[in-house]
């Protein structure tokens, strides 16, 4: 019988690992953009993250300080680049505001229905993304590219622009929708209608998609509000908070529509909660199609070049991605004295440490993207 | 229409008076909603309260706003809002011309980490007691805060030296 030298067994202090630290980005397809984390890892477990960001920082904040109230729409656009009309609403909505401009009702429907359909295009980007991240890599890109195409056309149709529709103005929108608009609106929402079905076949009855996802980094209520989340993310914990609902702005209020809530918080419940919003966003067009009067579309009584005297206001707004708020201070003359952009992913993405400390690097990628971020908006 | 809680005014701000007679503030509203000036000095007072009375239960931190007001110093603004009792304020700092110290939320917000790091670099400001305060959006060794009025809107290269056009301030 052979004994086993004893200064050859392996004891479990004995084995030691040293920690790795693994870069990821800012050139990552898992990391939806320019942005780059520092994972520390411990074997397969991540034991530190340290995000970077700022690799699009665009200086928003101080052209818009520096350029006519009109000048600044384009850029605002390009903060929430997925969803470029909802980011246009806000902006609108501050100048409004400040100056006390009207809007026709007719363009409070046109811009609501285009928010909704912007809220869409930007779940439909998540759920092809999101299915990438987890595995059905290509299948649910080109799912979500058949219907985001078609929504695409419609913003072409009224702007002449896909991505960054500069459509909206301050006092209403840009010009009128074209002949029988609504009408291919309401084929579009069956088409889309028929698009998220074909998303639920392919993720939601996915048993390895579910696999991967329930029950992954959990968020309770105090933690989400603590750490300021927004949007599906808060709400996938169960709090029915959605500015739409708690302080209803435009025509929100006339509107019928649930919040839809999820129960753990976890990475699932992030996905199905944007799920249900994309199905609640078809019902409120088809209620902006059914009520939305005639009439004019631009208040025609505002200035060639706006100038607000004095004032100040927090404009809250449910963006895509969470809450989407712009602060705006006027001190006389033609430029705002001060525009503040209080980005939803930004809020979102500062959590992102506390949430995949204690998982695997697979996972933390899952995690990330269950986030929805984008760093259009996270660098301004 | 927009979000109308300044209607609430001044109720909310009556409530804090109420709850937290001790701390010396000033109240006024913006189109949007009730606001509340308080010191340097008392501002972490307040935020305690504001956020641990359950009357009040402010729990979720909006937004922070920095704002350069030239001769009046920097001045800082804090959107909060209750998810439980769903009121919303604005608590607004100003910080004397070159002094510019406020302390830090992030012991009693997490979320205030970001927004004060974000504050800090694009003015200057100094968030006392911030376990890290280094640039988040600029790059990490830049020493400009570019939202302060003086601050020329240019290009980093000129305003960093690189190109040669003067960029008519230093760092």
């Amino acid at each position: 019988m052979t004994v086993w030298p004893e200064e050859r067994l392996v004891t479990a202090d004995a084995f030691n690992t040293v920690d790795m630290t693994i870069n990821v980005g800012p050139q990552h397809p898992a990391t939806h953009g320019v942005f780059r984390m520092v994972l520390t890892v411990d074997g397969e477990m991540v034991v530190d993250c340290e995000p970077y960001i700022g690799y699009l920082h665009r200086g928003l904040e101080k052209l818009t300080e520096n350029h006519d109230y009109r000048q600044s729409m384009g850029w605002w656009d390009r903060t929430d680049y997925l969803a470029g009309m909802a980011c246009e609403m806000a902006y609108c909505m501050a100048v409004e505001k400040l100056g006390q401009f009207e809007v026709p009702e007719r363009a409070e429907y046109i811009r609501v229905m285009m928010v909704e359909l912007s809220r869409i295009l930007s779940h439909l980007m998540f759920f092809g993304a999101f299915g990438a991240d987890v595995g059905s890599f290509g299948t649910s890109f080109i799912y979500a590219w058949r219907e985001r195409e078609r929504i695409y056309d419609f913003f072409e149709e009224v702007s002449g622009d896909r991505m960054f529709p500069t459509y909206f103005r301050p006092g209403g929108v840009q010009m009128d929708l074209p002949e029988n608009y609504e009408d291919r609106v309401r084929w579009l929402l069956g088409s889309i209608r028929q698009g998220l079905e074909d998303f639920d076949g392919l993720l939601t009855g996915n048993e390895i998609f579910v696999e991967r996802c329930r029950g992954l980094s959990p968020v309770s209520q105090e933690q989400a509000v603590d750490w300021g989340l927004g949007g599906a993310c808060l709400r996938s914990t169960g709090l029915a908070y959605d500015i739409r609902k708690v302080e209803p702005y435009s025509v929100y209020d006339r509107l019928k529509f649930d919040i839809p809530v999820g129960k753990t918080g976890d990475v699932f419940d992030r996905f199905i909660v944007r799920m249900a919003e994309a199905w609640q966003s078809t019902k409120i067009i088809e209620q902006c199609l059914d009520q939305m009067p005639k009439g004019l579309v631009l208040n025609p009584d505002l200035p060639k070049t706006l100038r607000i005297d004095s004032g100040e206001c927090y404009i809250r707004t449910e963006g895509t991605k969470g809450e989407y708020g712009v602060y705006a201070m006027a001190k006389g003359g033609n430029k705002p004295y001060r525009m503040k952009l209080r980005s939803p992913s930004f809020c979102n993405l500062s959590a992102l440490k506390q949430m995949v400390v204690g998982h695997y690097v697979a996972d933390a990628i899952i995690i990330l993207g269950s986030l929805d971020i984008v760093l259009g908006e996270v660098d301004k | 229409m927009t979000n109308e809680t300044a209607s609430a005014y001044p109720g909310v701000s009556a409530l804090v008076h109420k709850h937290l007679p001790k701390v010396p503030f000033t109240a006024d509203k913006t189109l949007t909603d009730a606001n509340i000036t308080v010191e340097p000095a008392h501002f972490l007072e307040l935020m305690q309260g504001l956020k641990e009375r359950r009357e009040l239960a402010f729990d979720y931190l909006r937004n922070v706003v920095g704002i350069d007001m030239q001769d009046e110093g920097l001045v800082c603004k804090y959107q909060l809002h209750s998810m439980k009792h769903r009121h919303s304020i604005q608590v607004t700092v100003h910080t004397p011309p070159g002094n510019p110290h406020i302390p830090s939320l992030t012991g009693l917000y997490a979320a205030a980490d970001w927004h004060e790091r974000e504050a800090a670099e694009m003015l200057g400001l100094v968030f006392d007691g911030h376990p890290n305060l280094k640039n988040l959006l600029l790059d990490e060794d830049v020493r400009i805060h570019p939202l302060l009025k003086a601050h020329p809107l240019q290009k980093m290269e000129i305003a960093q030296g690189i190109e040669d056009r003067d960029p008519g301030f230093k760092f």
